[in-house]
């Protein structure tokens, strides 16, 4: 067994590891553990919000983690458009940066729902924060959705990278909305325009751990993931040079 | 090498069999469709238009405060409306059944009955959204959100104990 992306073999014999992302991943899980402690043990419990508050430390990463993958995809989709030779890697990077802020967003919009159960009193309600987010999870699914239509992998590559450069667009919206509309989520505590960090000291490292903790997480998942798209573009490819060798072999037969 | 070779399948011999490289990819020429890619982009754009009509008829200003009813256009009182205000110290009753309170912004209050037990982190001093219609001077609501504020404290008992010690009338401190 190969322990990096070597050239020989066939796809279906490699692994995505290499001795980066092992230790990447090591540091991801020691990282998550120590998070778990601070935010389930060590932080304090809020003066309102009691013991719900801890739920920030997975919400708050994960909607921002979002919001980094794609604006990776983004970049790198105007990186494979502008490059001339068109190199699928950067549609392999944007293609796994948006499943992982599916991923993201999909733990933000759970936790977010648990949270506001708690603290709200209700599951859901279409304020402009919740409802844009909404728009954003969907588009974004869209988007996946459209990396699978078929044709050929620069077909699929052209489509998603206009795709990523305009559902980007919608990343401020959701952002900003806290501020340009009234909403029944709170604004921004730590990222807002203007705004003073109103936070317990260690409530705030906590939150910090877990921003870092979830990037780390997430470039080990856009590493294997987009190593794995390479993987399965090869052996789309191998499919075909297969079928080739079997038709001939059935030709030379007759 | 050349047996019986047919004419119309490969051609006359082996060495005239076309090995130049592809044009065309496995992809293209299985021609299969592509239906879970579809029917997830069918549903993705009938839940994009769900949310789109939500944010024009709910999100876009989702509540009113209490002093914009009547003052603010869309915030007319007559019709089913969300208000925004802080719960006024020491205005809470619950009989089991219907819970009042009272609630401010901006210098105004209005009276709200509620049936039943808000959920949430529903308390004095805290900013709440109810969702009701407003009856002779009193909000009838159906429904209360707490609209919890950004700021993180921790739960330290010595102060929460001297906050109570020192701001005792009816106003609230935050």
């Amino acid at each position: 067994m190969n322990t990096s992306m070597s050239t020989k073999g066939s796809p279906r014999d490699r692994v995505t590891g290499t001795p980066f992302t092992r230790g990447l991943g090591i540091l991801v899980l020691a990282g998550m553990a120590l998070l778990i402690v601070l935010g389930l043990f060590v932080s304090p419990a809020d003066v309102n919000q009691g013991e719900s508050v801890r739920i920030m430390y997975a919400h708050v990463p994960g909607a921002w983690l979002a919001y980094l993958a794609f604006i990776v995809t983004a970049v790198s989709s105007a990186a494979y458009l502008w490059n001339r030779t068109r190199s699928l890697t950067w549609d392999r990077i944007a293609g796994a940066s948006a499943e992982v802020g599916v991923l993201f967003m999909g733990i933000s919009l759970i936790t977010g729902s648990l949270w506001g159960r708690i603290t709200w009193g209700t599951y859901w309600t279409w304020d402009a924060r919740l409802t844009t987010t909404a728009f954003l999870f969907v588009t974004y699914i869209g988007y996946l959705a459209v990396r699978g239509l078929g044709g050929t992998h620069q077909q699929r590559a052209r489509r998603s990278a206009v795709l990523a450069l305009l559902a980007v667009l919608e990343i401020p919206l959701v952002h900003f909305s806290v501020e340009l509309w009234n909403t029944l989520h709170q604004e921004a505590s730590v990222a807002g325009r203007g705004t003073n960090v109103d936070m317990d000291g260690l409530m705030l490292f906590t939150l910090f751990l877990g921003v870092v903790v979830f990037t780390l997480m997430y470039v080990w998942l856009v590493l294997h993931r987009q190593r794995s798209l390479t993987l399965d573009d090869m052996l789309d490819d191998s499919g075909l040079d297969n079928a080739l060798t079997a038709r001939r072999a059935e030709g030379m037969k007759r | 090498m050349s047996h019986d070779l047919n004419d119309d399948d490969i051609g006359t011999s082996a060495d005239s069999l076309d090995l130049s490289p592809r044009a065309v990819t496995p992809r293209q020429q299985r021609k299969r469709r592509p239906w879970p890619a579809i029917i997830v982009l069918v549903l993705v754009v009938a839940a994009g238009g769900i949310v789109l009509t939500k944010f024009l008829t709910s999100a876009i200003d989702y509540y009113c405060n209490v002093n914009e009813i009547g003052a603010k256009s869309g915030c007319e009182a007559g019709h089913r409306l969300r208000v925004q205000g802080v719960v006024d110290k020491g205005s809470v009753e619950n009989d089991g059944v219907t819970t009042k309170f009272d609630m401010s912004f901006g210098g105004v209050t209005i009276p709200v009955t509620y049936d039943g037990e808000p959920g949430g982190i529903f308390k004095e001093c805290i900013p709440v959204v109810v969702h009701g219609i407003l009856a002779d001077g009193v909000f009838l609501g159906d429904r209360v959100e707490v609209k919890h504020s950004n700021e993180y404290k921790a739960a330290n008992p010595n102060r929460v104990k001297n906050e109570g010690s020192t701001s005792e009338g009816t106003a609230c401190s935050q």
